[in-house]
């Protein structure tokens, strides 16, 4: 009978050759999107005030309107996060159907760039946190939520310290990964399920602009590609290491 | 005469009935879990000793409880697999050919027994300390099931956890550090739906049966997850 054989990923092949110039490219793209963000698109309905003002029932200041800016890379960034967390419990998921080491190391590195754009969505929201609502943090359920996401993926790291033997590592990191799956739709959908939450859906509330759109659709590509180069780097690197020591093992 | 396996269903009531028996004989966790209940609420006690008239005890009240509960169950959860190591008793169930789900459910139905009883305890202690200075209000039996539904979430949780945790390096500590992140929805609900029953204010509804479906909703899912997963890590 023939065995099924999996295909595992490799260090070395055409993804890590076109590694770099995704990296340069999404660098590229993000820097666009940036001036793209200031120059071009307009803030949020049209809205232009030279002076504090009364719009609605709410003070608008300038200040809002520029830092309302963050949102262009606050959004693809955590985007790219929920993404990075969807590749780990992927390849958690097959290690724990062929238990092939490698898929390991795919689930873990996957998981080191969703820490990575969660503590960047972190950082940019609570910057937006000050300017908009004028304190550091509050307890308001998305917020709550993401700060779960970046605990668990936080605790994932931490538990993989913990636990020596490589095998069963591996196994409790690939359960861990599909366990923090599971807050990312806790997460997503908290905005829709509690209304009251500040955060806006942007979908329910007309929608973007066009240039809106654009800007952010130029970001959150650039970003992509950030973490697809981030990601197939640091990929190599451990995979490299993992044959290296395979080698020093071999000769000893 | 041909042997006939064992259904399902007398395994699980075989491995209940043994993690209950051993709790009958021994009784280490019922008075460690009863006993740390009502250190924290001492504690509490010295903690609200200075504000304890001018605190809104009816809205804290449902997040005091809570924290006691996390905690606790916390405390039991450990203890729950570490025995099951220290006596070699995991060895001895997993050479039996038996479907692994069923040693979890069977775990998790004990450790929500256990979690139950002490709750059985410490609620009304609570009550007895805390809430008494105001009046209750008629909704208050009404908090049985945000308890309820919190407990069977954080014990499915748990066993699963601490099944993991039980085989690391500083297995308490891990256990927190994992357990308390993923039971955070669950336990926000909670807080939430008991909050509501014990203010038991006019539009008290709306604060209650949303967050228990909610918390209903993530219990499904976990348990589910916990339950499909739970083989890959007993057999690590």
């Amino acid at each position: 009978m023939a065995k099924k054989t999996t295909r595992v990923p490799e260090a070395g092949g055409w993804p890590d050759a076109v590694a770099v110039p995704a990296l340069i490219a999404g660098a590229v793209l993000t820097t666009v999107g940036f001036l793209m963000a200031f120059l071009w698109a307009a803030p949020v309905n049209g809205a232009a005030l030279s002076a504090p003002e009364l719009v609605g029932d709410v003070m608008v200041t300038h200040q809002q309107l520029i830092s309302q800016k963050i949102f262009y890379f606050h959004m693809p960034v955590a985007i790219v996060s929920f993404v990075a967390l969807a590749f780990g419990a992927y390849y958690g998921i097959r290690f724990l159907m062929t238990r092939e080491q490698r898929f390991d190391t795919c689930s873990r590195v996957a998981m080191e760039i969703a820490l990575l754009f969660v503590v960047l969505t972190m950082i940019t929201g609570d910057l937006w946190t000050r300017f908009e609502w004028g304190v550091w943090w509050t307890w308001e359920p998305r917020l709550t939520t993401y700060l779960i996401l970046m605990l668990i993926a936080i605790a994932y790291f931490v538990l993989r310290n913990a636990v020596d033997d490589p095998e069963r590592r591996a196994t409790y990191a690939g359960v861990v990964s599909v366990i923090a799956l599971v807050d990312v739709p806790v997460c997503f959908m908290i905005t829709r399920l509690i209304p009251s939450s500040i955060h806006p859906v942007v979908a329910r509330e007309g929608g973007m602009s066009p240039d809106m759109a654009a800007t952010v659709f130029v970001v959150l590509a650039g970003m992509m590609l950030v973490g697809y180069g981030l990601y197939r780097l640091r990929f190599r690197e451990a995979r490299l290491g993992e044959r290296l020591q395979a080698l020093k093992d071999m000769l000893e | 005469m041909p042997r006939v396996a064992p259904s399902t269903f007398s395994q699980y009531r075989t491995l209940l009935a043994k993690d209950l028996r051993q709790e009958f004989r021994t009784r280490e966790m019922l008075t460690s879990m009863g006993i740390y209940a009502l250190l924290v609420i001492i504690v509490y006690g010295a903690a609200l000793a200075l504000t304890a008239h001018g605190v809104d005890i009816v809205h804290m009240g449902g997040g005091l409880l809570w924290v006691l509960i996390v905690f606790t169950s916390l405390l039991g959860l450990a203890r729950s697999f570490a025995r099951e190591k220290e006596q070699g008793c995991m060895e001895g169930v997993l050479l039996v050919p038996l479907d692994r789900s069923v040693v979890f459910l069977a775990k998790a139905t004990s450790n929500i027994l256990f979690m139950l009883a002490v709750e059985v305890i410490a609620v009304p202690l609570f009550y007895f300390f805390f809430m008494t200075s105001e009046p209750a209000a008629p909704t208050l039996p009404f908090i049985v099931a945000p308890l309820l539904v919190g407990t069977v979430g954080m014990a499915g949780i748990g066993t699963m956890l601490s099944t993991i945790t039980s085989n690391t390096r500083s297995a308490d500590v891990m256990l927190a550090v994992l357990f308390i992140p993923l039971i955070y929805p669950l336990l926000y609900a909670c807080v939430t739906a008991t909050t509501a029953a014990i203010a038991g204010t006019e539009f008290w509804t709306d604060f209650f049966v949303m967050p228990l479906v909610l918390a209903c909703g993530y219990d499904v899912v976990m348990l589910l997850v916990c339950w499909v997963l739970y083989d890959f890590v007993v057999s690590a």
